[in-house]
């Protein structure tokens, strides 16, 4: 018999599957039971309703997300690097679990404001761990936000590809990706440079 | 200012009157378009009911159903409706500048000031156009598409613009988008026109870079 967590880990781990394959709107509650095969009794002991699952599902994959970049990325790496590095880990993770993918990209903007909030949030946070670190601006002054325009930029396009259907075509997008992600703080002259260089990497 | 979108309108009097129906049933339509934005605002596309819809309007149910399938519809046809009046007021204000930054500026200043004198737009077209299912974010997919001219032209304005990628306004797009359903999904909705520094930023850079941004944007901001 599944302890307590396992149930409730089990339970999230249907739901983010359940909603990237049918989508948010269309998932209730007996889709997600099914499928982690627990009984109505555990979820709604477990969670107020699908909004708070979801919201509680959501948090998983971003950290899931966010501990792959991290053990990828290497403290001691030039930003540059850790930048292509992190990208290509995200693309790589959502190119094999499309589910995932919709989830967490796609599927977050139909689950209400505290959803689209946690995912501005997550991507805010991605952007600003791999910009983090000496030389990224140089000694310029840029916008205090630009580490929402850059994850916007991103995360835009990756949007856009799953919203077509094309998960496993993300990583083709890499370069572009970075172009994107680089181009606020280095320019189009040099994150040309290194989107031709990542093409051919 | 006189909103197109949101806002008093005339209404045919109540009872008896000789209106030809087809001016009734315009106004009818027009009052439940009006309604659906506001309604989608206050709770939300998913809870919102043709009931809502017809009390809000004040026309009967039998009424809506003549005019519209479904909420669905109805919510569809209100985004078109709002989109247009949108994207003719960023074209109208980006057309009457000359160069490149100057127009995307106008065009930008535009947009901000009409998201924040209309709120539930605003809302309806950021951030709860999500959750009105498949069709409604290809609505919006292509609503954004007709604002794309406003970011490409920069492509001609680069120093080589040609060599920039293919994907270069979608990538300004998702920036800006991002810097405005940030600020309405935290209900600061009348404050958007103090984004324009950091939208026009988001605009210019791809294309001409941080310092010949951060100089544009000072120049057309000051």
């Amino acid at each position: 018999m599944a302890g307590s967590e396992t149930r409730r880990q089990l339970i999230l781990e249907a739901m983010v599957r359940v909603v990237g394959r049918k989508g948010y709107k269309a998932t209730s509650v007996a889709d997600v039971i099914e499928e982690a095969d627990v009984s109505r009794t555990t979820f709604y002991k477990h969670f107020e309703d699908k909004q708070e699952c979801f919201l509680a599902a959501y948090d998983l994959v971003t950290e899931r997300v966010l501990d792959a970049v991290i053990a990828n990325c290497d403290a001691e790496q030039p930003w540059l690097e850790r930048m292509r590095v992190g990208l290509a880990t995200v693309v790589e993770m959502f190119a094999l679990d499309p589910e995932l993918a919709r989830t967490a990209i796609v599927e977050v903007a139909a689950a209400g404001a505290d959803a689209r909030q946690r995912h501005w949030n997550a991507v805010a946070k991605f952007t600003e761990f791999l910009a983090d670190g000496e030389g990224v601006a140089g000694d310029r002054e840029l916008p205090e936000n630009i580490a929402l325009m850059a994850a916007g930029a991103v995360s835009g396009l990756i949007f856009d590809e799953l919203l077509t259907g094309r998960a496993e075509r993300l990583p083709e997008l890499l370069p572009d990706l970075l172009f994107a992600m680089l181009v606020p703080y280095i320019g189009p002259s040099a994150a040309t440079a290194e989107m031709r260089r990542a093409a051919a990497g | 200012m006189a909103q197109a979108g949101v806002g008093d309108r005339w209404r045919p009097p109540r009872g008896r009157h000789r209106l030809p129906p087809e001016v009734v049933a315009r106004s009818q339509r027009e009052r439940l378009l009006e309604a659906a934005i506001r309604v989608v605002a206050t709770k939300g596309y998913g809870a919102m009911t043709v009931s809502d819809l017809t009390g809000e309007a004040g026309v009967s149910r039998t009424t809506f159903y003549e005019l519209f399938e479904d909420k669905e519809t109805c919510f569809l046809a209100a985004y078109d409706n709002a989109v247009d009046v949108l994207v003719r007021r960023v074209t109208r204000a980006y057309e009457a500048e000359r160069d490149w930054p100057d127009r995307a500026a106008a065009g930008l200043a535009a947009l901000l000031e009409t998201l924040a004198d209309e709120p539930a737009l605003a809302r309806l077209s950021l951030v709860d156009v999500g959750n009105a299912g498949p069709a409604a974010q290809r609505r919006y997919r292509a609503a954004i598409q007709r604002l794309t001219p406003l970011f490409e032209e920069g492509r001609d304005f680069a120093p080589r613009g040609r060599n920039l990628p293919a994907n270069t306004s979608r990538m300004a797009i998702g920036a800006v988008t991002g810097l405005l359903a940030d600020e309405l999904v935290a209900g600061r909705a009348e404050q958007l026109p103090g984004l324009l520094s950091d939208v026009l930023f988001a605009t210019l850079v791809p294309y001409i870079g941080p310092d010949a941004a951060a100089r544009e944007v000072d120049r057309l901001t000051r």
